[in-house]
């Protein structure tokens, strides 16, 4: 499959920085694949096959053995510019409910993402203090338990919506998936999430959960979450 | 937790998960009932139909009737602090509802209650 170009290119780190090009100091051009690879922050292999199907402009010396390649970095930046489509600002909502569409083709990687998009949606609502923007999440008949100040709690997850809005933005919160699980049409996660806030929350709060999904409809579901509010 | 802490933990998430098991082999629900929690919830495919309930498993084990040759294994055991996942592997299902020799992955999340650790949910994968 051809690589989709707008979503890698946009993603590149140029180490020289954007301005214009110095072309007049002595490393104004790449002498090699490995820095040109380091250039793009890519690795060898990628950039080669960008030079063979995307039109990266990579120039040759020809020499009796074996040509040498070598690159201008203006005009590598000037590539890279024209096939890096709608540069637009990503707010961190977006990149949390977004994460980049990247092309796997491996079944369980394509599953994976599925189900780490499903946990973003969660996280999403989580942090801007919003249930109904984390109600795509989760399956119509889910449900939640665990321990809130020592009461279990057990019962809809349209509690958990209510809990979120009620408690407000939680800017800072720093979710880490300890561990994804996938059983063909079930899936465990284990997210471990610190700095939680709000008004209910407190402030600096971690709490553990434990998310079962159930691929539904084509999609993943949470269907059930347990948690785990740590002491302070 | 220390190791004598997280063996008798351990334990009590074995023992409710057994209590399943054995309630399977007997094709009678009344022995798996006392581990699940009273709000637990059940989810997964029967063939192409979603199940849904912990009222739907155990009318199945009921109807299903013994599955002597089940082949239960635990695969893990993953504890923090109130709560557990454990992840259990059947092979050899049988009865007058699963016919013969099916196999089954199941999810269970347990919830530490005064009482003792209680499946709060059961999701699984039925290899049709």
């Amino acid at each position: 499959m051809r690589p989709q170009l707008s979503s890698v290119a946009s993603g590149i780190v140029f180490r020289g920085g954007f301005g214009m090009p110095a072309r007049n100091t002595p490393q104004k051009t790449l002498e090699s694949w490995k820095q040109i690879a380091a250039y793009l922050d890519r690795s060898e292999r990628t950039v080669r096959r960008w030079e063979a199907s995307e039109g990266l402009p990579v120039h040759r010396r020809e020499h009796d053995k074996q040509d040498t390649v070598f690159a201008y970095r203006h005009e590598i930046e000037a590539w890279s510019r024209l096939h890096t489509k709608c540069p637009r600002e990503i707010s961190t909502d977006e990149a949390e409910s977004l994460p980049p569409v990247k092309s796997a083709t491996n079944a369980y990687l394509i599953e994976h993402d599925a189900i780490t998009r499903t946990m973003h949606c969660y996280i999403a609502g989580a942090r801007a203090g919003d249930g109904d923007l984390m109600r795509p999440a989760f399956h119509p008949s889910a449900t939640i338990s665990g321990y809130c100040q020592g009461v279990e709690y057990s019962g809809s997850v349209e509690h958990v919506f209510q809990w979120v809005t009620k408690n407000g933005p939680a800017p800072n919160i720093n979710p880490r998936f300890a561990r994804i699980e996938i059983i063909e049409s079930v899936a465990v996660v284990h997210l471990e999430v610190q700095r939680w806030s709000g008004k209910l929350a407190g402030a600096n709060a971690r709490a553990s959960d434990v998310f079962t999904l159930l691929k539904w409809n084509g999609e993943w579901k949470i269907t059930h979450k347990l948690f785990h509010w740590h002491d302070q | 937790m220390t190791k004598s802490e997280y063996l008798t933990e351990y334990d009590g998430i074995v023992k409710s998960v057994q209590m399943y098991i054995d309630g399977s082999k007997q094709g009678k629900s009344e022995l798996m009932r006392p581990a699940f929690h009273p709000d637990a919830s059940f989810f997964g495919y029967a063939g192409d139909q979603l199940a849904i309930g912990t009222q739907f498993l155990f009318d199945w084990i009921d109807k299903n009737g013994p599955a002597p040759k089940i082949e239960p294994r635990v695969v893990s055991v993953d504890i923090l602090e109130s709560i557990a996942v454990v992840r259990l592997e059947v092979s050899g299902w049988s009865g007058n509802l699963a016919g013969s020799g099916v196999r089954m992955s199941d999810l269970f999340t347990l919830l530490k209650m005064p009482s003792g650790w209680k499946i709060i949910q059961k999701a699984f994968h039925w290899y049709a």
